[in-house]
């Protein structure tokens, strides 16, 4: 009973506070009511869990006393919630990934990254390469030594579309490689799981697709995995190559972020740095990550945006040298 | 895999723990009321109470969620036979000879028969999940882009042949479906077809969309035009089902029991295609074929059946492999990683008790389902004496309340009107209208497997024969097409000769 009054007395003490001290500024302070974060995607993917996940563990660990909300807008990929988001103020916020660089790279979209204020980057997978466990390839270089002398030779299984991080990935280590990536042969599956269903029962001879897809397959010798296209080697999954240690020099993050409706203050910008760096450190987010086999890629507002200026680049080559833009 | 009696007898205890038990009710009322509205599937349900499973125990939360998941299959029908309006794909079937069953006093039996067959259906598939779960897995994996291209096309052969004296209408309404079913982006190019630069159609257009519109909507319409002709006719009749009707939905029952199991359990295929096939299944096996159509019992016990094992065979993937088979799966798989479970080729390995707890949860809450859905009937069946100024309103809110939990578009009601429309006129011209739905929900990816399989196999008369699957396939396509005319050939010859 005690700890509930001291409990009750904190609330009206600090609300006081808070109160007394936005008087005194003349201006309320940010944010003034509940705040919404917006998944361009229908529940059970990527986006919308990184949505509650963050919904969940800004309440669950007191970061955030406003309450928060997640509204599905899917369409587009990404497209209509984005577009939803551009009409909204500061208390809303979007998930992205680079889905909002390549969309308007390939001509479906008119929204950029500089549409938008971006927050920051969250966490990011990895992609990797992964055959059947029968397959004649043990490893990545092997499959692009071949695609060298044909690039026909093999068909490959992607998901869900072209010019997605699956995809390029693969164009770019086969591109870095000095195979013509314009005549590869990519069969386009609806999801990651058709991909793995593809491969397991050999209707392809090659998929690319995300770790956390391919893992634990792997583990259970139902696919190979022949590279990764990550820093380091990834955690479990220690023999497996990545192509940086192949002689592939290149890294391939699949990441997502976090970005606000255009023109935020600073301010504004300033209190979900915080908000944001604090909820990266905590341990239940930590589980998140592991859970969904994402990993920390945290960059703070400023270094996000330097980052999507940079991918911006990096993305305009490779869908030109996919032979999907001009 | 065999049976390990240890596990299932740990799992069966598991399983009657007093708060799963309670997780079963609550998930399996849940989805009886959900999968009674037009448009609220069990992926909706399962999706929205994502955040409830936060704090679960990882097994719990897979009890609550497929128990959602059956008893939408159970609810989904209820609408279909008391007011034509099927909640999903997987009911349209039971539209066919369910609604003409409440036009002919028979609302309750409809219910009760349905309510049972789904009750055998169920319990054969998990027999079959228990004895057949990893063989059948990687039998699944040997469909391919040709095998499940010819598998939707006897889908659609077999739902056309079923407007018999009116192939061509049939033809009509599949062709419609086909080409709307090309809406949106191209997986394999990335093109954007018919979109008209509107971002909400990229996806294509939700077939859900279509159902309820032509459905719903459709009917409402229809029925606004004949309201002052329009009387209460429909009673409630027996709960009870007669002898005789038993008699003749037994063999039924238990024979698409197996067939919607196989189907559900390719991942691809699931309940609309598994309850289809068996309702044409059985018409042709009848011995009184005409009766289809106009409220044969058969007609409700095939379907049913069917896709509720459809529902328990499509968790073979998911649990065997890690793959979802069927949407609602797919939202259960993400679900559950949340949890920090992994289904993948492991589970059955790592976490045995987990797998038999749910299956022997299934057993439960099958039994349990049918006593909330015979107990309903009562109260259900009120509906029909709601006067139809109140009822056919309250339809279209539910249809809009729908429409929008699918894709939180304003778009999708304009697609909704338009289809209403566009059924109402299916109607009254007397198109069938099962070719057209089924076109719209297999049409995307029957396109894109025959695509993919063009890849693989060069030219079209090696998809056809590809492999074993293929020819049995392509055979019983030529066969659903050719079947009414050889059978009013053979019959036209009897005549002849017999005058």
């Amino acid at each position: 009973m005690k700890k509930v009054l001291l409990a009750m007395f904190i609330i009206v003490a600090t609300t006081l506070v808070a109160c007394s001290s936005s008087s005194s500024n003349q201006t309320e302070e940010f944010p003034t009511t509940d705040i919404e974060i917006v998944a361009p995607a229908s529940p059970g993917g990527g986006w919308d869990g990184t949505a509650r996940a963050m919904q969940k563990l800004f309440s669950d660990e007191n970061i955030i006393e406003e309450n928060m909300n997640v509204v599905n807008k899917p369409g587009g990929g990404g497209e209509v919630g984005w577009q939803y988001l551009m009409d909204q103020d500061a208390h809303h916020f979007s998930i992205n990934s680079s889905l909002l660089i390549t969309n308007n790279l390939l001509g479906q979209s008119d929204l950029t990254y500089e549409d938008f204020t971006p927050l920051g980057i969250l966490t990011t997978e990895w992609i990797s390469v992964a055959v059947a466990p029968d397959s004649e390839f043990d490893s990545g270089i092997d499959i692009m030594d071949k695609l060298k002398e044909d690039p026909t030779s093999l068909k490959i299984a992607v998901a869900p579309s072209l010019g997605n991080n699956d995809h390029l990935a693969f164009v770019q280590a086969a591109k870095e490689h000095g195979v013509d990536v314009t005549q590869l042969e990519f069969m386009i599956y609806d999801s990651g799981g058709d991909v793995v269903t593809a491969l397991l029962g050999d209707h392809v001879d090659v998929a690319t697709m995300s770790v956390s897809e391919a893992k634990e397959q792997h583990e259970a010798d139902k696919l190979k995995i022949v590279a990764t296209g990550s820093e380091e080697p990834i955690e479990g999954l220690e023999e497996v190559e990545t192509w940086k240690e192949q002689g592939i020099d290149m890294v391939f993050p699949h990441w997502r972020g976090v970005m606000g409706p255009p023109d935020m203050t600073e301010e504004e910008i300033a209190y979900w740095d915080d908000r944001i760096s604090e909820l990266v450190e905590t341990e239940a987010w930590q589980d998140i990550l592991e859970n969904n086999e994402w990993q920390a890629f945290y960059k703070d507002s400023e270094e996000a945006e330097a980052f999507l200026e940079e991918q911006t680049a990096n993305y305009e080559e490779l869908l030109r040298d996919a032979g999907l833009t001009d | 895999m065999g049976v390990d009696l240890q596990y299932f007898i740990e799992g069966l205890t598991t399983a009657f723990h007093p708060m799963n038990i309670l997780w079963v009710l609550i998930g399996g009322f849940l989805g009886t009321v959900v999968g009674m509205l037009p448009g609220l599937g069990p992926a909706t349900a399962v999706a929205v109470l994502i955040p409830i499973t936060f704090g679960m125990d990882p097994t719990s939360a897979l009890i609550l969620m497929a128990a959602i998941y059956y008893g939408a299959m159970y609810g989904g029908s209820r609408s279909s036979i008391l007011l034509n309006t099927p909640g999903d794909g997987s009911a349209i079937a039971a539209t066919f000879d369910g609604y003409p069953m409440t036009r002919n006093g028979q609302a309750g039996q409809a219910l009760t028969i349905s309510a049972i067959a789904s009750l055998i259906g169920g319990i054969f598939a998990i027999i079959g999940f228990i004895l057949l779960a990893k063989p059948l897995a990687s039998f699944a994996l040997r469909f391919g882009p040709a095998e499940y291209f010819m598998l939707f096309l006897f889908t659609l052969s077999a739902i056309v042949s079923l407007s018999k004296g009116n192939m061509v209408k049939g033809f009509i309404a599949m062709s419609i479906g086909l080409m709307l079913s090309t809406v949106g982006i191209d997986l394999q190019t990335g093109v954007h077809r018919f979109t008209f630069g509107i971002p909400q159609l990229s996806e294509g257009i939700d077939f859900l969309v279509v159902i309820i519109g032509v459905y719903a909507v459709g009917e409402v319409l229809y029925n606004y035009l004949n309201l002052d002709r329009l009387q209460n006719k429909n009673k409630l009749g027996k709960i009870g089902i007669t002898r005789e009707q038993w008699k003749r939905s037994k063999w039924p029952i238990i024979r698409n029991g197996p067939i919607g199991f196989l189907i559900g359990v390719l991942p691809g295929a699931g309940g609309s295609i598994a309850s289809m096939l068996s309702y044409t299944t059985e018409r042709q096996l009848s011995k009184h074929p005409e009766e289809f159509g106009k409220g044969a019992v058969e007609g409700v016990a095939a379907p049913e059946s069917s896709n509720n094992a459809a529902s328990v065979g499509s968790f073979i993937p998911l649990l065997t492999m890690g793959i979802p088979g069927s949407g609602t799966t797919a939202v259960i798989l993400g679900a559950v990683i949340m949890l920090g479970m992994r289904p993948g080729p492991l589970l059955f390995e790592e976490s045995p008790e987990m797998v038999w707890t749910l299956v022997n949860s299934m057993f439960l809450g099958n039994i349990l389902l049918v006593a909330i859905n015979v107990l309903l009937i009562g109260l259900l069946v009120k509906i029909l004496s709601t006067p139809p100024r109140i009822l056919y309103p309250l339809i279209l809110v539910l249809a809009f309340i729908g429409t929008y939990t699918l894709s939180y578009s304003i778009i999708d009601f304009y697609v909704l009107v338009i289809f209403g429309i566009f059924g109402l006129f299916m109607k009254l011209l007397k198109f069938p209208i099962a070719p057209l739905i089924l076109a719209v929900i297999v049409g995307s990816d029957m396109e894109q497997n025959f695509r993919k399989s063009l890849v693989a196999h060069d030219n079209l008369s090696s998809i056809l024969f590809a492999s074993p699957v293929t020819i049995v396939l392509l055979i019983l396509t030529v066969l659903s097409v050719s079947y009414p005319f050889i059978l009013s050939a053979i019959q036209k010859k009897r005549a002849n000769k017999s005058a």
